[in-house]
């Protein structure tokens, strides 16, 4: 397309009383001929839209620089059909933060202006990804409470669903419960479950597909085309589904292990869940000789927030052992009943059950149990801390011993495969890697793995403040308790919050657009095969599983599958991946556009890449509150800090820039990256190219990277000022002026 | 592994619980109770040994090493715990029956026998005679109860006994025939109302007071009684109608207040721009929630300038002279009566006034202990009214 520039840069907000903007207009039309350069006192306002769109259309403008706000705001107002915008900020990051009418504030302005010439000049507009044969369909993966309610709200919402569901009936672990705890005021009674009502209403739902003693033999495809092989009954049913609700929900942690607790030692010890079925079939009875149990002891965390067994929590077994102990109560109300516990995890309404226990004359302990010990007729006695009391105390003789088991997400089970790029060179320092458990649940035919990768106790999410329900596999969604250990009201929540997720994905997807976080975002990566050296790094890096290989391991990249954060552009060594508006060169030109002066002038240049989802907020955020920010910073957005390619510093350095500075996220394991190893994989890449600098006479410390979040616009500036000293130390870049 | 393991005994457990601390299990150990409890603000031996969470922690498991003396008998029973615990839970109740468990099984710490004896004797804890119970009326005219009576005034045995105290009896009985009450006295045959026996766990003395007594109201035609002790009202009020004694109860403060509002009570003369600090006692304001009354009647004294000590109403800091604590032996400077004293010093008091004669006793010996007497007098609101009227 023939490019026709135009130019405009607003005066409102305090940017025409700051700067001179003849001057700047003069950047425009002498340096770069741009042949439309016009200035408006209010370009948000009507009249200066229609100033561009009387441009568009008269003078046949088609690639526009606004010189004004934040490119955070009023992207709605500046958006015009089949025309390149590109936003420079003049208001937050330089009039904001800077003195009026300084020089220095007005060389920050025209080198900004020139980034987002130069960048107009090279991007060009997206096309949409059109995807052919997409399916709207939702699969929902397991049949317990998640799933059930996560096909009945898909199809509510008028999406077809199909089920899948390993065991022969649907209900999971919730159709093995007696009661549920009342969630209706007073919250003290327990209730039915009304899970047989709306089992009913999947099977009869000529929307939702039911596949029961099924599992998944095989997903390929990506989002919007997911090929679904279901094997069922020795034979294989075939479904195409646009997005995948992943319900399987946890099974009860191994008692096994836990026999310092007597289980499997002693008759009368037993766990919830065989509790929870002698309580729904016939009463509850001491294993050993049948008869009615007169006292009862919960040990609550058996084997949890323990390192040697689940060091987490597991959510229900506190109110789930609280239940039991009212149906204890309601069979015999002078049973005994003696809880032991860590901590009482009963919240909200819960309290309310947990009042109502201790008021039925249940024992509460908190501390240690030291041990359990069989004395005559299968009686067992528990040795136990009272914090409390401050004692050690010793129980009298207990009929029955329940001990409260926690969670294990069915995403845990299995070998565990760690994803690697293959060095040949052998031992290299690796990027970081995820982990993959061969759950033998999707069967994913992914490059990175069968299954979505999982978080450090194998549950299967991303991050679970910023992506609640997104899994690290684009169109695959979490919900439920292989999620995270939840309730049942969570698990319904949780399952309608995943359902809609998939059907966000799914009309994204069919539009062609990135999902949650940049769903306007219509560019994908596009590779220069030719120049491929098949070294598997985007393959692997890419932190959403979006790139297959082939035989010869050439990338086969999937574009619904993309979230669009450039992971793979940051790490191409041979620099082939870009997308129609973001890419290695049109970065590098942006900051070759970057006037140096020289040495003498005493005007060091510092270049920051920051990351747009948290630190480019940050800075605008500074600008707002009119914090002062050093005027040698000149600052690039990125889609991710993953994003960054290395030839970036190389080119800055050589350039004269004096320093580089890497505003990203923060990464580890409470990660808030976007795009999860974004940031991650950025430092490390870092650390591998010290060494280069130092061989270049450079010192590394002209580089450096600083986590930060949204929120840390008050220390921004202190962190700029801390490199820009630092820089003074080492002094100027000796290639200024090469 | 273990440290030393004692045995839970739901025996104990039980026994406590059916003694009338059904509230035991509510107890979800916060702690509040003993971070409120005023033993928290002073030193010593028993302030390191009693905690009233701990104290119910060991009733809840049955636990032995509550019954321990000064464990069980250190409660004043204030009621400060009681009124914030946020599970509702009857401490005092519990404390009641916890020391049940060991008084009446027979054991009575040392400095309580002689009560428990002289109540069981004489129907007062002093080890008085019944006979002497009008020893106080000397030199002054006081109405004997008749079915024409209106109100019954019941005199306090601290009050009937203690020469201190008895200034108080007096004094009500004047304020009382100034405002024109109709109220008249029964005489020997009355009883202690039997609160402290009841708080110390006597369970069984407390009813044959208490039997006693109702029979003897009965009998002489009662409806309505003034008392002079808040610890008196309390009883009557919250502990008699169970027993089937059901009458209108009123402390002798709330009776003035209402007369002084009617304009049948009209101080005068001049208490000369002292300073007078009033001293809430727990059972008239805590337990009973009258807080204005005595204030009003305060509030009427010509010339005098009331002040508020900073620990007030519902914040109020007990005597220490509750929940047979009267009679127990507490070393100078662990006494929390002692900080009350300071309340008022700090407020430069002139006047502490009280509305209670265990409040009278504990804050006077105080008031001397600290060697505050030249500069604090501890007086009793009917005693200021009456020197003003």
């Amino acid at each position: 397309m023939e490019k026709k520039m135009g130019i405009y840069v607003c005066t409102g907000c305090d940017i025409g009383e700051s700067l001179d903007i003849d001057a700047l207009l003069k950047v425009a039309s002498g340096e770069y001929k741009v042949p439309v350069c016009k200035s408006h006192p209010f370009l948000c306002g009507a009249e200066g839209v229609e100033l561009i769109k009387n441009d568009i259309a008269g003078e046949g403008v088609n690639a526009i620089v606004i010189a004004a706000c934040s490119q955070r705001v009023n992207y709605d107002v500046f958006n015009f059909e089949n025309v390149i915008v590109e936003r420079v900020n003049l208001r937050e990051q330089v009039v904001w933060c800077h003195p009026a009418n300084d020089e220095d504030t007005q060389m920050l302005a025209e080198d900004s202006l020139r980034m987002g010439i130069v960048k107009a000049q090279q991007v060009s507009l997206p096309e949409p990804f059109q995807a052919e044969n997409l399916s709207k369909t939702v699969l929902v993966v397991g049949g317990g409470l998640a799933g059930i309610t996560a096909a009945l709200e898909a199809a509510r919402a008028g999406y077809k669903t199909v089920l899948v569901e390993k065991e022969a009936s649907l209900g999971g672990w919730a159709a093995g419960l007696k009661k549920v705890v009342g969630l209706r005021p007073p919250y003290t009674e327990l209730e039915d479950l009304d899970l047989a009502e709306k089992i009913k209403e999947v099977e009869g739902n000529p929307q939702i597909t039911v596949y029961k003693s099924a599992q998944i033999e095989k997903i390929a495809g990506a989002p919007g085309m997911f090929d679904v092989q279901i094997r069922q009954n020795g034979s294989t049913a075939s479904e195409r589904v646009g997005a995948i609700v992943l319900a399987t929900g946890a099974v009860a942690y191994d008692a096994g292990r836990l026999d310092s607790l007597g289980f499997g030692k002693y008759t009368n010890v037993v766990t919830g869940e065989m509790l929870e079925k002698m309580a729904a079939n016939g009463g509850i009875k001491r294993p050993s000789d049948g008869k009615p149990v007169e006292s009862v002891a919960f040990i609550l965390c058996a084997g949890s927030r323990d390192k040697s067994h689940l060091p987490y929590c597991s959510a229900i077994c506190c109110t789930e052992s609280l239940k039991q102990a009212l149906y204890v109560k309601e069979q015999n109300p002078k049973a005994q009943v003696y809880i032991f516990y860590k901590d009482l995890r009963a919240p909200g309404t819960y309290e309310l059950l947990y009042q109502r226990v201790q008021k039925e004359g249940a024992i509460f302990f908190r501390g240690e149990v030291y041990g359990i010990g069989e004395v005559a007729d299968n009686q067992l006695v528990i040795a136990a801390e009272d914090v409390l009391a401050g004692e050690g105390i010793k129980t009298e003789p207990i009929d029955l011993v329940v001990l409260a088991t926690g969670m294990v997400p069915t995403t845990a089970i299995g070998e565990k495969l760690v994803i690697k790029a293959e060095d040949e060179k052998g031992a290299q320092e690796e990027a970081p890697a995820d982990e993959i458990i061969r759950s033998n649940i999707l069967n994913l035919e992914y490059r990175q793995g069968p299954e979505v990768p999982t978080l450090k106790y194998g549950f299967a999410d991303s991050h679970f403040i910023c992506f609640p329900y997104e899994t690290r596999r684009t169109g695959i969604y979490a919900a439920g308790s292989v999620r995270s250990p939840m309730d049942i009201p969570t698990t319904i929540k949780d399952a309608a919050g995943a359902v809609l997720k998939a059907i966000q994905c799914i009309e994204l997807t069919a539009q062609g657009s990135a999902v949650h976080p940049r769903v306007w975002d219509l560019s994908f990566p596009e590779f220069f095969m030719q120049r491929c050296t098949q070294c598997k790094r985007c393959t692997v890096e890419c932190p959403f599983g979006a790139i297959n290989e082939d035989e010869k391991f050439n990338p086969l990249p999937n574009p619904t599958r993309c979230r669009r954060c450039g992971v793979c552009m940051g790490a191409c060594p041979e620099r082939i991946i870009s997308f129609k508006n973001y890419s290695v060169p049109i970065i590098g030109s942006m900051l070759k556009a970057i006037e140096v002066p020289e040495e003498d002038e005493e005007k060091p240049r510092i270049l920051i890449f920051a990351c747009e989802n948290d630190a480019y907020p940050a800075l605008d955020m500074a600008g707002i509150n009119r914090l002062p920010i050093s005027p040698w910073v000149r600052i690039i957005p990125v889609r991710c800090l993953g994003s960054m390619n290395l030839v970036w510093i190389a080119d800055a350095l050589s350039k004269g820039i004096d320093g580089i500075l890497l505003l990203g996220c923060k990464h580890g394991d409470d990660y808030q990256c976007h795009f999860i190893k974004g940031s991650e994989l950025a430092n490390y890449r870092l650390s591998k190219i010290s060494e280069t600098l130092n061989r270049l006479a450079l010192e590394s410390d002209r580089v450096r990277m600083v986590q930060v979040d949204i929120m840390d616009y008050d220390v921004i500036p202190g962190i700029i000022e801390d490199f820009v000293k630092r820089l003074e130390e080492v002094g100027p870049n000796p290639y200024k002026g090469f | 592994m273990e440290m030393e393991a004692k045995e839970l005994s739901m025996e104990m457990k039980e026994y406590i619980v059916m003694a009338g601390a059904e509230t035991l299990d509510w107890c979800m150990q916060c702690g509040l109770c003993s971070a409120l409890c005023p033993w928290r603000l002073v030193p010593g031996h028993l302030s390191e040994a009693f905690y009233i969470r701990r104290m119910q922690r060991l009733g809840q498991l049955g636990l032995e090493g509550f019954d321990t003396e000064e464990i069980l008998f250190a409660c004043t029973t204030c009621g400060m715990c009681q009124v914030n615990c946020p599970r509702q839970v009857k401490i005092i109740d519990n404390v009641r029956s916890m020391r049940s468990t060991t008084v009446e099984a027979g054991f009575v710490p040392t400095n309580l026998r002689s009560i428990v004896g002289s109540l069981h004797a004489n129907g007062n804890p002093w080890s008085e005679a019944r006979e002497k119970r009008l020893d106080w009326q000397k030199g002054i005219e006081v109405p004997v109860f008749s079915p024409g009576t209106e109100y019954f005034l019941f005199v306090c045995c601290t009050s009937c006994y203690d020469p201190r105290s008895q200034k108080i009896a007096r004094s009500i009985v004047e304020v009382l025939k100034k405002a024109g009450v109709s109220f008249g006295v029964i005489g020997t045959e009355e009883s202690c109302c039997g609160e402290t026996v009841r708080k110390i766990g006597d369970e069984e003395l407390f009813k044959k007071l208490a039997e006693a007594n109702i029979n003897l109201f009965k009998e002489k035609g009662v409806k309505k009684i003034i008392t002079t002790s808040p610890h008196c009202l309390y009883t009557f009020k919250n502990e008699y109608p169970g027993l089937g004694g059901e009458f209108e109860v009123v402390h002798y403060t709330e009776l003035l207040a209402g007369l002084l509002a009617e304009g049948r009570l009209a101080p005068s003369g001049s208490l000369k721009n002292k300073k007078v600090a009033y001293h809430d006692p727990c059972y008239l304001g805590r337990h009973s929630g009258i807080y204005e009354a005595p204030r009003q009647l305060l509030g009427a004294l010509p010339d005098a300038e009331l002040v508020e000590l900073s620990r007030s109403r519902e914040r109020s800091l007990c005597c220490a002279g509750g929940g047979g604590r009267l009679w127990a032996e507490v070393p100078r400077g662990e006494r929390f009566g002692e900080l009350r004293v300071l309340d008022a010093e700090e407020k430069q008091a002139d006047i502490l006034a009280v509305a209670c004669p265990y409040c009278m006793i504990m804050l006077e010996a105080d008031c001397l202990a600290l060697d505050k007497q030249e500069k604090i007098q501890i007086m009793e609101i009917s005693e200021l009214l009456n020197a003003c009227t």
